[in-house]
């Protein structure tokens, strides 16, 4: 009995401990309406650091987070400093939507730099539109998205196919066997794919999709065993892409007859898969860590010092570094006073910076100009890059869709 | 009259007038503020829904967020083919994407607002329906309904990935218009679109409360405690676990429909099954034996997860781990046990300690005197 009303007490006290944390929500809820305050800037930090995507999500944290201890140990922006704040969102749509909601609104964050999976950007689409604040979005994406309140950093379709595709065909043959997950991303590529192969003269022999976190491809390898294509073109992501890679090579395809092409495989996939399993496919991106250049050397070096030596970069992480340096640059180009979301936008726009992977522009539609390489995997675990594009590409979200047109002034339909 | 029939009603009140005046005015009407607790309050009703099935007819449903996820895609359709009048064939963007060239015919009747309401709470209860005649008529009980409703959320949450021609698959259907209520349009970020949140719950408390208040809820009771022995007494056991299990689903569909107003999305995570597990979570701290409890439960829990997570930014999953752990070693029936028990304690002079009595003796599971005093 004593021992009951103890434990009894302690749960009671325990309630209690809880609703103090819990606090009682007005006290948070006043405050400076003004963004830029005390000589700090408010931005959000949300990648997931639980769930499914914090593989992935937590690298691009390290990244972001460290571009913005870089600027705010070199003096900040104008002299003020970036206040981050950070949230899980446990890889989970809908706590996707709520933190934002709170970096918005009392966190007062005049930015927020996150997320992987288009699942999850979708989700605080109507948080960051619903309060025209700014998104800060690394990845690579399916396109046919034209969001005003979105700052777009990582590849859409045109960007990574363009030039991919012919040179796949020129170098392999232009029979492709398409295989991805089952969600939006795979399928948009591949009517992109499709696009360009029936203009050069190519053909997917097959077009296939597997679920989310599939890891058995015995029976897709039959089948493309039977099909003998010139090319497997893979959207493949995450464990399915790791799973598919490893069952390939036990199987004893060779990469120099029939080559994976993959759009999503980075180093962190190939970390997984193990380098002699990768070695000889090819990946298209903006960047790879083997990329050759003075402002990579300078990013791999601050990045393996801050989390070890054994962590790589790869074209996602880049695009969460370097966004923060656009942000800050948009940043400086305006007084304290005129800090808000839409002004940064603005600002935004047109901007210029040299990234790790080349010398990057800001387009009107919000997307981003980028420098498409071709990337061969090497047995450790690096990509030696062995084609890079002679000019730098425009983002085109809509172009697999005539008459559709992302621009400044949001969609345009001709 | 009794006291747990007056702890009801208390409760009832006490926690109407908390969502109706004093959240609003802790947040200072401001509407998105009120948003993030209106989403709190639509989680609560589908803990409020589960412990009418769990807690009153003792049939635990794991998977009571498929029924929840149905009610929320219902609402997200109808919204989204608002959102589509302009476009091509007036059908959804993602369908043009995954090739689809005409509208699919099951899709038709959700230009109708009237058929959406309705089937929002009729689908959930038909499905249901079909779960718990095959279940109860055949006699399953206890782990083994914990076990069917749980695959049953799987294949459900499968079917909708898959098809992504007709569901968005894993994102969802995003992109929604607005609700038009008798040419009033919902802002999720509006003080009065956090009342309707807000009158819904307590309407949908008051028709639960009603429920469990009645014979059925009598009876229903006594099939938790010793379902033979209702048997015997000539009820048909199934017809009434069956009712429950319906009940229970239009609710958690309701609360569906909801939750896609609050977030504007409709993702298939809402069929997820670490979200089926955290209702019953909720359920669990808030109390399953009161309704009032549960959505409070839910309530409390969702903000103690947002707060925690922005304090501890990393490991806040272990914080909150630790919490549910101690809750079900310390207080098995949640904070209404707590409660309960105290008020028990302060009658213990009262002629009703020999009631008391008897309850404590009984399993945690078994509820107050209630029952026999209604008999």
């Amino acid at each position: 009995m004593k021992r009951r009303s103890f434990l009894k007490g302690f749960t009671i006290a325990g309630a209690a401990g809880v609703a103090g944390v819990t606090g009682f929500p007005g006290i948070w809820t006043r405050g400076n309406s003004a963004y830029a305050a005390n000589g700090e800037i408010p931005v959000g930090v949300l990648f997931s650091l639980t769930g499914a995507v914090a593989v992935v999500e937590s690298t691009l944290r390290d990244a972001c987070m460290l571009a913005i201890e870089e600027i705010n140990a070199s003096g900040g922006v104008n002299g003020m400093t970036l206040r981050p704040y950070q949230e899980d969102p446990a890889s989970d749509p809908a706590t996707f939507a709520d933190r934002a909601r709170r970096l918005v609104i009392r966190d007062k964050c005049v930015s927020i730099f996150g997320s992987y999976t288009s699942a999850s950007r979708q989700a605080v689409l109507p948080v960051v539109e619903g309060r025209d604040n700014l998104y800060w979005y690394p990845t690579l994406y399916e396109g046919r998205e034209c969001s005003r309140n979105v700052m777009y950093g990582g590849a859409v379709p045109n960007q990574q196919q363009q030039e991919f595709v012919p040179w796949l065909k020129e170098k392999f043959g232009g029979r492709f066997y398409l295989i991805g997950n089952n969600y939006v991303y795979p399928r948009e590529e591949n009517n992109v794919c499709k696009i360009i192969l029936s203009q050069i003269g190519g053909e997917a022999v097959n077009e296939e999709y597997v679920p989310l976190g599939h890891s058995d491809f015995s029976s897709v390898i039959n089948r493309i065993r039977a099909a003998e294509p010139d090319v497997i073109f893979c959207t493949l992501v995450g464990d399915s892409d790791v799973a598919f890679a490893r069952q390939l090579h036990a199987a004893g395809f060779d990469p120099e007859k029939m080559p994976v092409a993959s759009l999503t495989r980075s180093e962190v996939e190939v970390k997984a898969i193990g380098g002699d399993a990768a070695a000889g496919h090819f990946s298209s991106a903006p960047y790879f860590m083997g990329h050759k250049s003075a402002e990579n050397e300078k990013f791999i070096e601050a990045y393996q010092r801050k989390y070890g030596t054994d962590q790589v970069t790869h074209f996602v992480s880049e695009a969460a570094y370097f966004q923060v340096y656009q942000f800050k640059a948009a940043v400086e180009k305006l007084a304290a006073s005129d800090i808000s979301p839409v002004n940064i936008r603005n600002a935004a726009v047109g901007l210029s910076m040299v990234a790790p992977q080349g010398e990057i522009l800001i387009d009107g539609n919000l997307h981003t100009h980028l420098w498409p390489k071709i990337g061969q995997w090497q047995s450790d675990g690096q990509a030696k890059v062995i084609m890079e594009s002679k000019q730098r590409i425009a983002p085109e979200p809509y172009w697999a869709y005539e008459g559709q047109a992302c621009t400044e002034n949001g969609l345009v339909r001709s | 009259m009794n006291t747990t029939f007056k702890t009801d009603i208390i409760g009832y009140g006490l926690f109407a007038a908390l969502i109706l005046f004093v959240v609003p005015w802790a947040f200072a009407f401001d509407g998105f503020e009120l948003n993030t607790f209106a989403r709190y309050l639509t989680l609560g009703m589908v803990a409020m829904a589960l412990a009418l099935s769990w807690g009153y007819a003792g049939v635990l449903n794991l998977g009571q967020a498929a029924t929840f996820g149905l009610g929320s895609y219902v609402m997200a359709m109808h919204l989204k083919l608002r959102a589509s009048a302009s476009s091509y064939n007036g059908m959804p963007d993602f369908m043009g994407w995954t090739n689809v060239e005409v509208l699919p015919w099951f899709w038709e009747p959700f230009h109708s607002l009237t058929f959406t309401l309705v089937a929002g709470l009729a689908l959930p209860a038909l499905v249901a329906w079909l779960m718990a005649v095959f279940m109860f008529r055949g006699r399953v009980t206890g782990v083994f309904v914990a076990i069917i409703t749980l695959a049953f959320l799987v294949a459900l949450q499968l079917v909708f990935i898959s098809e992504q021609r007709y569901t968005g698959g894993q994102n969802g259907l995003t992109g929604l218009a607005p609700l038009e209520l008798f040419g009033w349009r919902a802002d999720a970020y509006s003080t009065s679109f956090y009342y309707m949140v807000a009158g819904c719950l307590i309407t949908a408390l008051a028709l639960g409360l009603a429920v469990v208040r009645s014979k059925v809820g009598l009876i229903l009771r006594a099939i938790r405690e010793d379902a033979n022995r209702v048997r015997f007494f000539g009820y048909d056991v199934a017809r009434y676990e069956t009712l429950a299990f319906c009940v229970s689903a239009a609710l958690a569909g309701w609360a569906g429909m909801l939750y896609v107003l609050v977030l504007e999305f409709a993702s298939p995570t809402y069929m997820s099954v670490p979200f089926s597990l955290g209702i019953v979570i909720w359920c669990a701290v808030g109390g399953r034996e009161s309704l009032v409890a549960a959505a409070l439960g839910a309530v409390v829990v969702n903000m103690l997860e947002g707060r925690l997570s922005s304090i501890f930014v990393e490991g806040w999953f272990l914080f909150l781990g630790i919490l549910f752990i101690v809750v079900v070693l310390v207080m098995p029936r949640g904070l209404y046990g707590l409660f309960s028990d105290a008020v028990q304690r302060l009658q213990t002079v009262s002629p009703r300690d020999r009631g008391g009595k008897v309850a404590t003796k009984a399993t945690p599971l078994s509820a107050t005197p209630a029952v026999k005093e209604e008999n």
